[in-house]
């Protein structure tokens, strides 16, 4: 079986790690040789799927096709689509899921299925790095995501074929790497501000348990929203010809700027945006780091009310440290505000952008050996799960910040004299109404024998389980009724939805593979035609007539072959050039080093054919 | 007791097969002090409790059972539910003196119950009415106050349903008593976090 890995799939980066040889967690080159993919997806209109940097790029152009922080929208539905989130998007409403039109219209796709390809491509960096298909993975979620979202991202895991062992609340993957990095002790708080998401975790560390005390959040607070007030001031402040409502794709090119402009801003006093923006518009402002923390203040306190009740849920007054986590710790507003909130100063030894991916990959390693004897971690479920009762008031059964797994059970009875069914409304959330929380699930118990109303006894039993997902089982005591009960999520997706889009995937994925591996064995045979090319006006003289049309008779078949779309073609032409180059190359060797003991500098190698091979060829 | 995976006879009390070392159900009369191997008392240490609790989970956590087989998949998530439930119902003082009720057949909160307590009614009236002052006042000082107050009224409480419980016959004499003081402490509960809710809020 392979390796482990834990993956961090994030708002607007996603990353993966394993635990190499030496017990150590260590972050795969995951997008152009950086740790970092963007999760970014660009549907091409020619059914290509491009992921990561690659997407990014074509965002201002095809802004339509290109998905960017889809973590909004996991396991939501079109009602919970706010305005600030719709952008540029397509969104088809018709089902209970959001859904995306893409692909110029010709492709809709959920949140899930874009979730998947960030991960395939994850698991295909992974299975690079580690030379092998990786074993399970752990899958980092935001510690305040509901239920659905929850399922939501399971969901994408199955679909990108990784065996999902756990999903694991991102500030408690990141206590976890801090607590066996840095050995720390005591009570910490883990404030986490991602590109979409706020956490605010209390935790315990305790000779290797890591005990969540209390967690809290805003699912929908982040460094976005930090953009999007500064793209605001610069879009009143400097755009020209200036747009009273600009449209989408102004809008996105000034957020990308206004994202610049704050990291900029983080090492300097000031910083000038002059950008180019679609629509012949031009974006043209000026920006002091103080105008920005004046700016982004307001949004910076929106996590107060989450910390302090966090601290309030846990039984604390104060906390003996403070990890930041997410890239948008990284602003300096953002680190004053910590610093204030909790009187300490805020740990930053490891990288905010790593350190979840990290402690992932130490419960992945440690999930796959069979649990690890000096690490416990007992998380707690973020939100109260409940049912709604008649007059729609929610009835709480398991609270929140519960240690999971956790269980409950209620009993009710009927209202009306023989009454034989009845509507489970599954709720989850803190307010008194149903309808003021999120609606897991609706479903009918049949089958209740008739009787007097107040006489039947049904149990409700919910059961969460350690990815803190419910589950739900009803029984009618008087009769000893035992009903299996399949619970539809109202925001999920279906068994079968999941079966076609996984033969779905894997066709698309055979053309995806076909595709990438096409492109980049012609790529390789470029830099193979470019070096040979170079040799030859070097040391064409090394070669006799014979062996040099030996190898341009070659060279033509790799032409050939690459003017073609068989990738396997490409590949053996490719071998084929560099059996018959070999005794060129050996020859050209031994002639540069004789040159270079004769006092010449070694570099003048430099045109030697084949010298990167591209990634395995594994997964033909 | 037989083992559901080697078939062999295993004791009861022991969590795991004593032959193939698989983790075995949790017998039907196992209650939340039990599984604890705690005594059936109000008195509890709560260190005690939290060591215990590390302890055991540690051996059951899914976690450990990650690659498991189904079935013993299972049963671990099944045995750390309970534990966890059971945890939860044990380390507070409240939940602990309704659970000791309920396993002696008094389901005093169970559905349709309902407490009637006049003599405290009029005390209610009070802090409602401290409290409605202080919140529209915006006296940080003086809901802070409120809180501390009624934080001692449940320490109170906290002692005296001890008391009782410590009675030779609590069961027969103390019932109540011990019921009317939990329905006390809950009215504070909610005290304590309006109190604070006020505070945090500008």
């Amino acid at each position: 079986m392979g390796r482990a890995i834990g993956i961090d799939l994030g708002t607007t980066n996603s990353l993966v790690a394993h635990v190499d040889a030496r017990n150590r967690p260590q972050v795969i080159a995951a997008d152009e040789g950086r740790p970092l993919l963007p999760s970014a997806v660009h549907y091409g209109a020619d059914g290509v799927i491009e992921v990561g940097a690659a997407a990014r790029r074509r965002a201002p152009e095809r802004p339509v096709d290109t998905i960017l922080s889809v973590k909004r929208f996991m396991g939501r539905g079109p009602g919970d689509i706010r305005p600030e989130d719709r952008g540029i998007s397509r969104f088809d409403e018709s089902g209970t899921l959001v859904r995306l039109v893409v692909a110029g219209g010709a492709r809709v796709v959920t949140p899930i299925e874009v979730s998947a390809e960030v991960l395939r491509v994850l698991k295909r960096r992974a299975a690079e790095a580690l030379g092998g298909p990786p074993g399970g993975c752990v899958i980092t979620v935001p510690a305040y995501f509901d239920d659905a979202q929850r399922q939501a991202t399971k969901d994408a895991g199955r679909l990108a074929g990784l065996d999902v062992l756990r999903l694991l609340n991102e500030p408690t993957a990141a206590a976890l790497a801090y607590g066996l990095d840095k050995q720390v002790q005591g009570t910490f708080a883990v404030y986490d501000l991602g590109g979409g998401t706020f956490d605010i975790s209390i935790l315990r560390l305790d000779h290797g348990v890591f005990e969540v005390l209390a967690t809290g959040g805003d699912t929908h607070l982040g460094g976005d929203d930090l953009d999007r007030v500064v793209a605001r001031r610069l879009l009143e402040s400097g755009l020209t010809p200036p747009a009273a409502t600009p449209s989408p794709a102004v809008l996105r090119g000034a957020m990308a700027a206004a994202r610049n402009v704050r990291e900029a801003l983080t090492t300097e006093p000031a910083v000038d945006a002059d950008v180019e923006l679609p629509e012949g518009h031009r974006l043209h402002a000026r920006l002091t780091r103080g105008e920005l923390e004046a700016l982004v203040q307001p949004v910076i306190e929106r996590t107060t009310g989450p910390c302090r009740d966090a601290l309030r849920a846990a039984g604390m007054a104060g906390v003996d440290g403070v990890v930041l986590v997410g890239g948008t710790t990284r602003t300096p507003a953002v680190r004053r505000h910590v610093r204030a909130l909790f009187g300490r100063e805020p740990l930053v030894d490891l990288d905010p952008d790593t350190v979840v991916a990290l402690g992932a990959a130490v419960q992945a390693d440690a999930l796959d050996r069979g649990g690890r004897e000096d690490v416990l971690l007992l998380d707690v479920i973020p939100l109260s799960l409940g049912v709604e009762m008649m007059g729609g008031v929610v009835e709480k059964l398991v609270l929140r910040n519960s240690t999971i797994p956790a269980s409950a059970s209620q009993q009710f009875t009927t209202y009306a004299d023989g009454q034989t069914g009845m509507v489970i409304h599954v709720v989850q959330g803190e307010r008194e109404l149903a309808r003021d929380g999120r609606s897991l699930a609706r479903f009918t118990l049949k089958g209740i024998p008739p009787m007097p109303a107040g006489v039947a006894r049904v149990e409700i039993t919910y059961a969460v389980d350690a990815d803190g997902i419910l589950q739900v089982a009803a029984r009618e005591l008087a009769t000893g009724l035992e009903q299996a009960i399949q619970v539809k999520p109202t925001y999920g997706l279906g068994e079968e939805e999941i079966e076609a889009m996984l033969i779905e995937s894997i066709e698309h994925a055979e053309a995806d593979v076909t595709e990438r591996f096409l492109r980049e064995w012609r790529v390789e045979a470029e830099r193979l035609l470019a070096a040979l090319d170079s040799a030859f006006q070097v040391d064409g003289e090394l070669l006799s007539a014979a062996e040099r049309s030996a190898i341009e008779e070659r060279l033509a078949g790799l032409r050939f072959a690459m003017s073609g779309d068989d990738s396997l073609a490409v590949k053996a032409w490719i071998e084929t050039v560099d059996g018959a180059t070999r005794v060129f190359a050996e020859r050209r060797m031994d002639k540069h080093v004789r040159k270079a003991m004769a006092g010449h500098r070694v570099d003048e190698f430099a045109g030697e054919p084949r010298t990167t091979r591209p990634e395995s060829d594994e997964e033909h | 007791m037989t083992c559901w995976s080697c078939h062999g006879a295993t004791a009861k009390s022991t969590p795991f097969c004593g032959s193939c070392r698989k983790l075995q159900p949790i017998g039907p009369a196992e209650d939340h002090y039990s599984l604890f191997a705690l005594p059936r008392e109000f008195a509890l240490d709560p260190r005690e409790l939290e060591r215990r609790f590390r302890d055991l989970s540690r051996q059951f956590h899914p976690d450990r059972f990650a690659r498991a087989e189904p079935r013993e998949r299972r049963i671990a998530l099944e045995r750390a539910t309970r534990l966890n439930d059971a945890h939860r119902a044990l380390k507070d003082w409240r939940r602990r003196a309704a659970y000791l009720l309920k396993l002696a057949g008094q389901d005093v909160f169970g559905e349709g119950r309902t407490f009637h307590d006049p003599d405290f009614l009029e005390e209610q009236l009070e802090w409602r009415e401290a409290l409605a002052l202080a919140r529209a006042d915006g006296d940080a000082a003086a809901l802070a106050g409120i809180a501390a107050r009624a934080q001692a009224r449940l320490t109170a409480l906290e002692a005296d349903c001890g008391r009782f419980f410590d009675e030779q016959d609590w069961f027969s004499e103390s019932v109540w008593e011990i019921a009317r003081r939990l329905s006390r402490a809950r009215y504070y509960d909610n005290i304590i976090a309006d109190a604070e809710r006020g505070a945090g809020t500008p």
